[in-house]
């Protein structure tokens, strides 16, 4: 029970943090697609960057263990890339 | 503090410093809860539930007894969360459009490439959704589910998908706006 509302309030974190980098946005998500808007590809590094150090640096303190990391299935990972690009240019997701 | 809160009120954030935040959630959300973030998976678990409530042997199979269990998960509480969060977010912007003139449709990029009409914009996200969600379930994730979550532990996976998103969106969006790419 208390994992579902921490999950509740991460989500909102998570929701404020794409709202506030304009992620909820349709021209934000396809103009990365373009080349004209870097925002996705900005946020998504510098996420990846903090979170990367943050859990790498925790770990080796001994404070976190890491959860069951996603499965590597090269092909589904791929052609599930493919198809998700294509809603993902069209829907502005 | 004044610098901080007028800062919370600007609508767009630098891609970078909510990329911050994002990093931050990521963490607590492996240190305090021991999952990943994700939002797609959510609606699988939802259509889960219904599905076996309405037409069980349907939905007695693999993917919905092992892969994706049904019911109010972790991953639907995330996705309740993100709803508000947003929501949040854009209230604390000024940009809330609740009930306004052209809530439904306010993209100005989009109705000039797909024309204004408003079921169109709703009819392409409603498509375009169930290819996402589709792919999602084949990939094992969306953005947030794989590429943000899975990269941050350095999955395989994440950059194997984060490389094929970008090679198909980058396409499509070729395809979508032809001479006005």
């Amino acid at each position: 029970m208390g994992n579902l509302i921490l999950a509740l309030i991460l989500g909102a974190f998570f929701g404020f943090a794409l709202n506030k980098a304009g992620l909820t946005k349709y021209n934000k998500i396809v103009n990365v697609f373009r080349f004209t808007d870097m925002a996705v590809l900005q946020f998504m590094m510098t996420a990846l960057v903090v979170a990367m150090i943050g859990l790498y640096g925790l770990r080796a303190l001994g404070v976190l263990e890491f959860p069951n990391i996603p499965g590597t299935y090269i092909v589904g990972n791929v052609i599930g890339g493919l198809i998700f690009g294509i809603g993902m240019a069209l829907t502005g997701y | 503090m004044k610098a901080i809160l007028n800062y919370i009120r600007k609508e767009t954030w630098s891609p970078y410093v909510a990329g911050i935040l994002m990093g931050l959630v990521g963490i607590m959300a492996v240190w305090l809860s021991d999952s990943l973030l994700g939002a797609s998976g959510a609606f699988e678990n939802l259509v889960g539930m219904i599905g076996q409530a309405f037409v069980p042997e349907a939905f007695d199979n693999m993917y919905f007894n092992f892969i994706m269990p049904p019911g109010i998960t972790y991953g639907v509480m995330m996705l309740v969360g993100l709803f508000f969060g947003g929501l949040i977010g854009a209230a604390t912007s000024g940009t809330l459009k609740w009930g306004k003139k052209d809530a439904a449709n306010s993209d100005e990029q989009w109705k000039r490439i797909f024309g204004p009409q408003t079921w169109k914009r709703w009819l392409l996200a409603f498509l375009g959704a169930i290819v996402l969600e589709y792919a999602a379930g084949i990939a094992g994730g969306c953005t947030s589910g794989l590429a943000i979550s899975g990269g941050m532990l350095l999955a395989p996976a994440a950059f194997l998908f984060i490389a094929a998103m970008f090679a198909s969106g980058i396409l499509t969006a070729l395809i979508v706006y032809r001479r006005r790419y």
